[in-house]
């Protein structure tokens, strides 16, 4: 009797080491719920420029999604990083208040622009000098400073940085449909800024920094993965008009791309806007764990409900660490 | 110019936002204590009920450790925030037990680089950002690097606590050597700080106007150094015209700071102050706490009373 308990209790140790270390071994995305939906829908638009065209050719772009956005409230999150003169740096302004437009013109109950900028501690400035407090303030769109808003602790919901939990905005928290609004542009430590990294901007600086250093010590793409399955995110607008290849995301070179990427799933967004770089998402560690787990990768779950991917593509130029993300012909 | 009205407007508006719990958020109701620590100077003449129920709110928020966190329900692990409380408490109260012990947990925070094998991964493996391992400061929180705005603030309130006989240890006189060596080395090539180096991937970094505002404030004493003056020298150039009120603010402090060591910086204060009170004329539409009370405190400075100066 008492041999036999031994050899229970021996056995439980066993057992709970063994899993422990077999936990340990496993991918990540092994031990996380695949939130993967069954398919993505992603729409290339055509824009040659930033026209105030932008707000019909947006309004048909996110009617083929028939969203349900009716009485509900929409955070717009751009890319806002500094004001640097004569660089596309940030999101167009026009094509931010081209999307309140729309989402209010598909029955959303308010549309709200946030974000929290990474090195640039005075938020109001980068807002005027790079024009977008103009234009919302045309619109009469309020805005919100993500670094600066009420903070709510939240568990992660992924595993990659070791953090338990994130303390995010509850404007993030509490909004209904969250867009995250990209410039498609290289980036000298992840590889490319799209979507999932955009998501960066809703980390609070009040917490975290300015930058938000501890992220980086937790591995850029390690972070991306564990904010973007912790916080919401429901749609993307991507920024490809004008895009930024190089020595992105400050100091690279303008590269007209002509593309507006919506999406309802921002790892399918960022799979298409890479393809449009002419860079392999497969091969950019942060997208390639997210499409196992967190959207779709695979081009037999994207349909592209617009436009179709180009033929041929010039790779963006990218510092010569990430040379391998560009796909030869 | 009559800057009195515009400060106490400002004042009775901070006073107005102060939460039930004796201090302020930026704009929500969620305590902070960055702008706690501003509106705390700012109304630090008014002898008032709601400063003493800040600094009551501030002193119960003090971690075990000596430091601060950065809002009410953070970590208890400390963070930047520390050095901000530090200055405040000095400037409203004489003595206290609570600042010693903030100041030692400042004494010994560093940024990560101070570890040697950081250092040595820094500036041989990992070194596209170009800086000096070796001169290192504050971080923003524990386990990562020095950055500018968290090495100012701790040496502006190191060398208060300095001049005020809080404390003139060695060890204090290391650190502020070290913290100014470290700023120095972080100094964009033209002048000027941004938030952590002043080169990376090769290319030349743009400068921020709060973080060189604060850079020079911390910087007192080295008004001969040739890094200083073009810093300076590009604060002035630049400042005019920002259309934001907290740049202004800070920048004006920074220009008050060393107005006796610049002609062009004393002839530029007047300018200033008219882009400060138009920016704070509507003060209940400065939504953020920490803002409007840094304007209550650049206004002052032009009148002559610097809370961040450093006496050196």
């Amino acid at each position: 009797m008492e041999r036999d308990r031994r050899r229970l209790v021996i056995s439980a140790v066993g057992l709970t080491i063994g899993g422990a270390a077999t936990a340990r071994l496993l991918p990540e995305e092994m031990l996380l719920r695949d939130r993967r939906p069954r398919r993505s829908r992603v729409a290339i638009i055509s824009a040659e420029q930033y026209s105030e065209r932008l707000d019909e050719v947006l309004l048909s772009g996110l009617r083929e999604f028939h969203l349900n956005l009716r009485g509900k409230s929409v955070l717009l999150k751009p890319n806002l990083v500094e004001y640097i003169a004569d660089v596309d740096v940030n999101t167009k302004p026009v094509l931010v208040g081209a999307a309140a437009e729309a989402f209010l013109k598909l029955g959303a109950k308010s549309v709200v622009v946030g974000e929290g900028p990474g090195h640039q501690r005075d938020t109001y400035l980068v807002l005027a000098e790079s024009g977008l407090a103009d234009q919302l303030h045309s619109q009469k769109i309020s805005f919100v400073d993500l670094n600066r808003d009420e903070l709510v602790k939240v568990p992660t919901r992924a595993t990659y940085t070791g953090l338990e939990h994130l303390w995010l905005p509850r404007t993030v928290l509490e909004t209904d449909f969250v867009v995250s609004m990209p410039k498609i542009k290289t980036h000298h430590w992840a590889g490319v800024t799209l979507s999932m990294k955009n998501m960066f901007g809703v980390v609070p600086g009040t917490k975290y920094g300015w930058p938000k250093n501890v992220l980086h010590w937790k591995g850029i793409h390690r972070s991306i993965l564990d904010i973007c399955a912790t916080a919401p995110l429901h749609f993307v607008i991507a920024d490809g008009v004008v895009a930024m290849e190089g020595n992105g995301p400050l100091h690279g070179s303008h590269r007209h791309l002509g593309k507006i990427v919506l999406a309802d799933d921002p790892v399918a967004a960022d799979f298409i806007c890479a393809h449009l770089m002419g860079l392999d998402p497969s091969r950019i560690w942060h997208l390639d764990r997210a499409a196992h787990f967190l959207g779709n990768g695979s081009s037999e779950r994207i349909e592209l409900v617009a436009e179709g991917l180009p033929q041929r593509t010039v790779p963006f130029d990218v510092l010569p660490e990430f040379a391998h993300l560009q796909m030869r012909a | 110019m009559d800057t009195a009205p515009v400060i106490r407007i400002s004042q009775q508006i901070l006073e107005s936002r102060q939460s039930r719990g004796g201090a302020w958020g930026f704009v929500t109701n969620q305590d902070a204590v960055e702008p706690t620590c501003f509106v705390i100077l700012a109304l630090r003449h008014q002898s008032s009920v709601y400063v003493e129920r800040a600094l009551d709110a501030l002193e119960n928020l003090q971690n075990k450790d000596g430091s601060w966190p950065a809002f009410v329900g953070d970590e208890p692990e400390g963070c930047w925030t520390t050095a901000p409380v530090v200055l405040s408490l000095m400037a409203t109260r004489h003595e206290s037990r609570r600042v010693h012990r903030g100041i030692q947990w400042l004494l010994y925070a560093r940024g990560r680089e101070a570890n040697w094998l950081w250092r040595w991964k820094l500036s041989t493996i990992d070194n596209k950002v170009k800086f000096d391992p070796a001169k290192f400061g504050w971080n923003w929180m524990a386990g990562t690097t020095s950055w500018v705005v968290p090495t100012a603030f701790t040496l502006i309130a190191l060398q208060h606590a300095s001049e005020r006989g809080f404390c003139r240890s060695a060890q204090l006189r290391e650190r502020v050597e070290l913290g100014t060596s470290m700023l120095l080395d972080r100094m964009c090539p033209g002048g000027g700080w941004n938030s952590g180096n002043g080169v990376a991937f090769g290319v030349p970094l743009a400068p921020h106007l709060d973080a060189t505002a604060l850079a020079l404030l911390a910087l007192k004493g080295q008004e001969h150094h040739p890094s200083f003056q073009i810093s300076l020298q590009w604060l002035v150039n630049h400042l005019a015209g920002s259309p934001s009120a907290y740049s202004m603010a800070w920048g004006t402090l920074a220009i008050a700071a060393y107005r006796e060591v610049s002609p062009k910086a004393r002839e530029s204060l007047y300018g200033r102050a008219e882009d400060l009170i138009h920016l704070t004329e509507q003060a209940a539409e400065v939504a953020d706490n920490g803002t409007l009370a840094v304007c209550v405190l650049a206004l002052e400075a032009i009148a002559g009373d610097n809370v961040f100066q450093v006496k050196a």
